[in-house]
């Protein structure tokens, strides 16, 4: 026994290295000058640099991942502003129809381009193309239903002895739900809202389609070194680090809710 | 009226407050946009010729000719290829991965959050980090592959190799999620099922495979079908790692939908390619909602 549980521990070792040796590499390469890079075979240690962040932070970069920042945040504080008391609604009304349940879903999993496309015609006649406002409204489509699936699940645990102890007393449902409620359910207002940011973070597919270059955001900026002749890798690999780096530690933050938020909460982890 | 028949009436009309304001805003952002979808895809809509926009005299065109245009036909094709292996690679090695882990030593709690790494991290940077694996220029697995006296093709320029390139490389980004949703699973198990079965003198493989993964087949189905579902929107690997190359060997559906609309300006046409790709995701979720209770009331 104690023989095979050794086994079992090089195994996981191993492999935890493999799975992390790709992204291991990459965060290598943006303290990597171009030379270092292209060496052949590659030098086991090198003098690590910051010129490759430091010369993004001096370029456009910057302006794009203030955008992001911009946008990401605007649109989670919107989509649980609507969301959260609406979850609530859902999780103490006592029907519930199969109907909503799918539109909610469905508006997750939907293809992007369903949305990319009536997005862009009606922004092309609304002037509204390469705005951070546009953005904020389409990231709408997954984030409120983000919100109300995993903040419903969330209301419906909690204990409802609380609200209405309030009601009798006269607190007015208003009231309970900000002052008796919602503290309650602070932890899982955390875990949503940072939900909403990396999920709106993470999106290339509506930034690419629908900004060109004053809202454009990280992950299409990084994608854009791509284009120039003579592809700067330490560039590509530095701005992928930094646009990873929020979105890495946020969600190892909330790692507990994160099967719950990444199935819309098929599964309780 | 009673105190108590008021206060249930004024409850319901705040719990309709809450809730109006939600679906409100979701008809705007979601139910408006689809519905536009679906008009669109009954016009020949090209912005490079205003006379297409609003011309409903042959509405049904362009699902006559999604039906005989072979490169759509290809691309249901490639995506059944690489649903069905994407899925199919996650699904085992999720499973794998999460008996694994569930002897739960505090050694393997903690490279648990170790092996979720790649799925947050964000699709783009994931296609970045493929990229660089599968240029032979710089890829430190080229420089294996030579000392080993490998002599590996570029694979994503191969048209024999760039589809299993996509492959490996989802597989990578998405097996932590399936890995997390069989493990939830597996913590469900009553431990008196698996010591039943060991009394019984059952060994470790046979309570794995005869008590463990059939009390967990609820789960695994959901599993399957999330990624199948999700697998439809490939988009930032195809992207970056082929441009649905070499030819369309990696030309999914939804690739091709972005192509017709974004490339070639034929945004009539693509609005058909995407509602036939919204139809097929409708109905998958439509099982998932069935199967997970999400509609049903407690």
């Amino acid at each position: 026994m104690r023989k095979n549980r050794a086994i079992i521990h090089a195994l996981a070792i191993g492999l935890a290295i493999l799975v992390l040796a790709p992204f291991l590499w990459l965060l290598r390469m943006s303290f990597e000058t171009n030379a270092e890079i292209f060496a052949f075979p590659p030098h086991l240690w090198f003098t690590p640099t910051f010129d490759n962040y430091a010369a993004l932070w001096q370029g456009d970069f910057r302006n794009s991942f203030l955008n992001s920042a911009v946008v990401t945040v605007a649109s989670t504080g919107l989509s649980m502003l609507v969301g959260v008391p609406a979850a609530y609604a859902l999780a103490r009304m006592r029907s519930r129809s199969d109907a909503l349940s799918l539109w909610i879903i469905a508006s997750r999993l939907a293809p992007p381009p369903a949305f990319a496309i009536p997005y862009f015609l009606a922004y092309r006649s609304l002037h509204l193309l390469d705005t951070r406002f546009g953005l904020v409204v389409i990231y709408l489509t997954f984030n409120i239903s983000l919100v109300i699936w995993l903040m419903r699940s969330f209301f419906e645990n909690a204990p409802r002895a609380l609200e209405e102890a309030a009601w009798i007393d006269g607190a007015g449902f208003w009231r309970s739900l900000l002052s008796v409620v919602l503290p309650t359910a602070a932890p899982g207002l955390a875990a949503t809202a940072i939900l909403c940011f990396v999920f709106s973070w993470n999106d290339f597919f509506f930034a690419l389609i629908l900004t060109r270059s004053n809202a454009m955001t990280a992950p299409v900026a990084v994608v854009n070194f791509m284009n120039y002749a003579g592809w700067e890798w330490g560039r590509i690999a530095a701005g992928g680090t930094m646009v990873m780096l929020p979105v890495l530690l946020f969600s190892l933050a909330v790692r507990r809710y994160l099967i719950n938020g990444l199935t819309a909460g098929a599964v309780k982890g | 009226m009673t105190r108590q028949a008021s206060l249930a009436r004024q409850r319901r009309a705040f719990l309709t407050w809450c809730l109006a304001p939600a679906l409100a805003v979701l008809a705007v952002v979601t139910l408006a946009p689809m519905t536009y979808l679906v008009v669109t895809s009954l016009t020949p809509l090209n912005l490079t010729n205003p006379m297409t926009a609003w011309n409903f005299h042959q509405p049904l065109l362009n699902y006559r000719l999604l039906l005989s245009d072979q490169r759509f036909l290809n691309s249901l094709w490639v995506q059944a290829k690489l649903s069905f292996w994407t899925v199919g690679l996650q699904m085992l090695i999720g499973i794998g991965f999460a008996l694994m882990l569930n002897l739960r030593t505090s050694l393997l709690q903690a490279l648990r959050t170790v092996f979720l790494v790649p799925m947050v991290l964000p699709p783009i940077v994931v296609a970045i980090i493929w990229k660089v694996l599968y240029t032979p220029d710089i890829s430190p697995a080229y420089w294996l592959f030579k000392a080993m006296g490998l002599n590996v093709p570029a694979l994503i320029t191969d048209p024999n190799w760039a589809l299993p390139a996509i492959i490996a490389a989802d597989t990578w980004e998405w097996f932590p999620l399936t890995m997390l949703m069989v493990l939830a699973g597996l913590q469900t198990v009553p431990e008196e099922l698996l010591d039943a079965a060991r009394v019984d003198g059952a060994n470790s493989w046979q309570v794995t495979v005869s008590v463990l993964l059939p009390y967990i087949r609820g789960t695994l189905m959901v599993a399957g079908l999330f990624r199948l579902v999700d697998s439809i929107k490939a988009f930032p690997l195809i992207y970056l790692l082929t441009d649905g190359g070499p030819g369309s060997v990696t030309e999914v559906t939804n690739y091709y939908a972005f192509e017709q609309a974004f490339n070639f300006s034929y945004l009539g046409f693509s609005s058909a390619i995407t509602v036939v790709l919204v139809a097929a995701s409708l109905a998958m979720s439509w099982v998932l909602v069935r199967m997970t209770g999400w509609g049903a009331a407690e």
